[in-house]
């Protein structure tokens, strides 16, 4: 089940980090290098080195599929219906929050793409790992 | 508004694909048929224009238009993804996956028809492409996998070939809005290159002759409400080929190069039709051949021809597609001798008036894209109408083959849907036409007889059959694809 003891806790130890700074990119990525997607990647990063270190198996009962697949759609929903909101102001993607948010709508949809990328990254993963015996 | 026409289905795509997580599989088709009908909201109440999204300039933005020739292709979009909508609820009832892929198609073709913004175009098109993969290997026979690896790998190759070219473009102009490269654009040596690998990606997705070989397979193995959409996802790379030829400067012996093209694809397919004796291939390589038409309205400089002509080959060919799919749903079996429509007067009835309807006969609208297609070329009209013949003979070798043995029961639904198609074409006609042209007789004599002829001869029934693993044919496809890109670039 899984690989050594030292990889299991080194990657336990690195996960949170990878998770905070995700995080970070996807809140600040208007702002600096980063953005959605790159957040992303990086959040579904930290899921991959535990599913490589522990297995499939263990990572899909804290993540079960339903609830990644979940996370995608909704993600997905979000994204379009913040395009649509800004119909209401005048323009379909129109960057309606510009005076309230630093940045405007560009946060909410890098958090958006960051989910989207993440919950597809495992989905595909997961489906992958379908084709590994190990485990 | 005018982006609504993809965002709306998107959304849709995106809630329908909830449903599966969420436990509320029964509630798919009505949000599917929101999805799919709600876009003819948008297209009936914008009405044209352009349309810079999140309302900034045209240098910052993203442009989407409602034009003169895009319209029909929207329209065309519009209706036949209603009636494949209709089919596939009852043909994929119960199933989820489908239903949001097909949604993720009606966005993609929607999107691709109204950009006006290279790498947008790009984007949708790669939507529709990457959802048509997976629902071509939907079936799950060895067959549709083969098909769907085929279509992946040579499409894949061509996209990549295609944004290699967006970004020469972008490189030389600074821009990818079409209308603002087409005003600083500049005859050079590297938009020429660029014009041409991007026109033989273009060609390779539209399905022209050399290097059509993905598009009878996908067509052939694919599910029915997948093939009926067939006709309008090949329209795609042709409304690129239209953007790229208005727009950007083509050389003129590159433009004969294409009409070339157009002509050897055109009669390559008639041929390769004839000697099918599966009913769907057969309708896929008269695909290749109608393709052949549309692409000489873009080598002779006519893109209304290229429209009209496309608009009515999208309709005719699904509805074709349509009817002929469900006999063989219902018999099991694509051999042209084990299908019959005896027994069933509305099937029978569209697919005999959508032969004629494909060869350009004069009542329907298609006599109408081939009029305007005819008008705007110096040379080879009688290949033309050769061409028409060769087509009328190889539905008449369609026709012969149903018109004989015994009929099978085919679901209410898809027989009413059957004809919908042939009245679209018939009242498309009468409205934008409204001549008659008595020489259509002799076409379509002469088609019969042709193909009379080639019956007693015995060449149509041999049928040609060698089958390669997949791996070295998707090989050989991709070195005839470097060919062709060698010799568009040697034309220039």
């Amino acid at each position: 089940m899984g690989m050594t003891l030292v990889v299991k806790k080194t990657t336990t130890l690195v996960a949170p980090f990878l998770v905070t700074y995700g995080a970070y990119l996807a809140l600040y990525g208007y702002a600096s290098p980063g953005g959605g997607f790159q957040a992303g990647v990086i959040l579904a990063v930290s899921a991959i080195l535990l599913m490589t270190a522990y297995g499939p198996k263990q990572v899909k009962k804290h993540f079960p599929l339903g609830e990644v697949s979940l996370l995608e759609g909704f993600s997905g929903l979000f994204l379009t219906v913040l395009a649509l909101a800004g119909l209401m102001f005048g323009a379909f993607f129109l960057n309606f929050l510009r005076p309230y948010l630093p940045g405007g709508t560009v946060v909410p949809f890098n958090v958006g793409v960051a989910l989207k990328v993440a919950a597809a990254f495992i989905l595909t993963f997961y489906l992958l790992s379908r084709w590994v015996d190990r485990d | 508004m005018i982006p609504l026409l993809a965002a709306l289905p998107l959304s849709f795509a995106f809630a329908t694909a909830l449903l599966l997580p969420l436990h509320r599989k029964n509630l798919a088709k009505y949000l599917f048929l929101t999805g799919a009908f709600v876009p003819w909201g948008v297209f009936l109440l914008g009405g044209e224009g352009s349309e810079i999204v999140g309302g900034w300039t045209r240098m910052g933005g993203i442009e989407v238009a409602v034009g003169v020739y895009s319209r029909w292709f929207i329209l065309a979009e519009l209706l036949l993804f209603s009636i494949a909508a209709l089919y596939s609820v009852v043909y994929f009832r119960g199933k989820v996956k489908p239903f949001v892929l097909l949604l993720l198609i009606h966005t993609g073709l929607l999107g691709a028809f109204i950009s006006r913004d290279l790498f947008n175009y790009y984007i949708y098109m790669e939507v529709v492409s990457v959802s048509t993969f997976s629902l071509v290997a939907f079936p799950g026979s060895s067959e549709a996998k083969k098909a769907a690896y085929k279509y992946l790998m040579l499409s894949m190759i061509s996209s990549y070939f295609f944004v290699f070219a967006v970004g020469l473009l972008y490189l030389k102009t600074g821009y990818l809005n079409l209308y603002l490269m087409s005003q600083v654009v500049t005859q050079s040596k590297e938009v020429a290159a660029a014009i041409a690998i991007a026109f033989t990606s273009l060609l390779l997705k539209a399905g022209i002759f050399p290097l059509h070989s993905w598009l009878p397979d996908a067509n052939s193995a694919a599910p029915t409400p997948v093939v009926i959409l067939s006709g309008i996802t090949v329209n795609v790379p042709l409304y690129g080929m239209l953007l790229l030829s208005t727009y950007l400067p083509l050389s003129v012996q590159f433009k004969a190069a294409l009409t070339s093209i157009a002509f050897i694809s055109m009669f390559a397919g008639v041929g390769m039709a004839l000697l099918q004796r599966d009913a769907k291939r057969l309708l896929a390589y008269s695909t290749v051949s109608q393709m052949g038409y549309a692409l000489i309205g873009i080598g002779t400089g006519n893109p209304l021809g290229a429209v009209y002509y496309s608009f009515a080959h999208s309709i005719i060919k699904g509805g074709l597609f349509l009817s002929v799919g469900s006999l063989s749903d219902a018999r099991g079996s694509r051999r042209l001798d084990a299908l019959s429509y005896r027994g069933d007067v509305l099937i029978a009835v569209s697919v005999i008036a959508l032969s004629l309807a494909i060869g350009g006969v004069s009542p329907f609208v298609s006599a109408l894209g081939k009029a305007e297609i005819l008008q705007g070329l110096t040379w080879g009209r009688w290949l033309v109408y050769l061409a028409g013949v060769g087509t009328l003979a190889a539905f008449a070798k369609l026709n012969y083959w149903l018109s004989r043995g015994v009929g099978v029961r085919v679901g209410g639904v898809y027989r009413l849907l059957s004809i919908i198609p042939t009245l679209l074409v018939m009242g498309f006609g009468l409205y934008l036409y409204r001549a008659f042209q008595p020489f259509d007789a002799v076409t379509v004599g002469a088609g019969i007889l042709t193909f009379a002829l080639l019956r007693l001869s015995g060449l149509t029934d041999r049928g040609i059959g060698f089958e390669l693993p997949v791996g070295r044919d998707v090989s050989i496809n991709a070195a005839l694809y470097a060919l062709f890109l060698l010799l568009l670039l040697h034309v220039l």
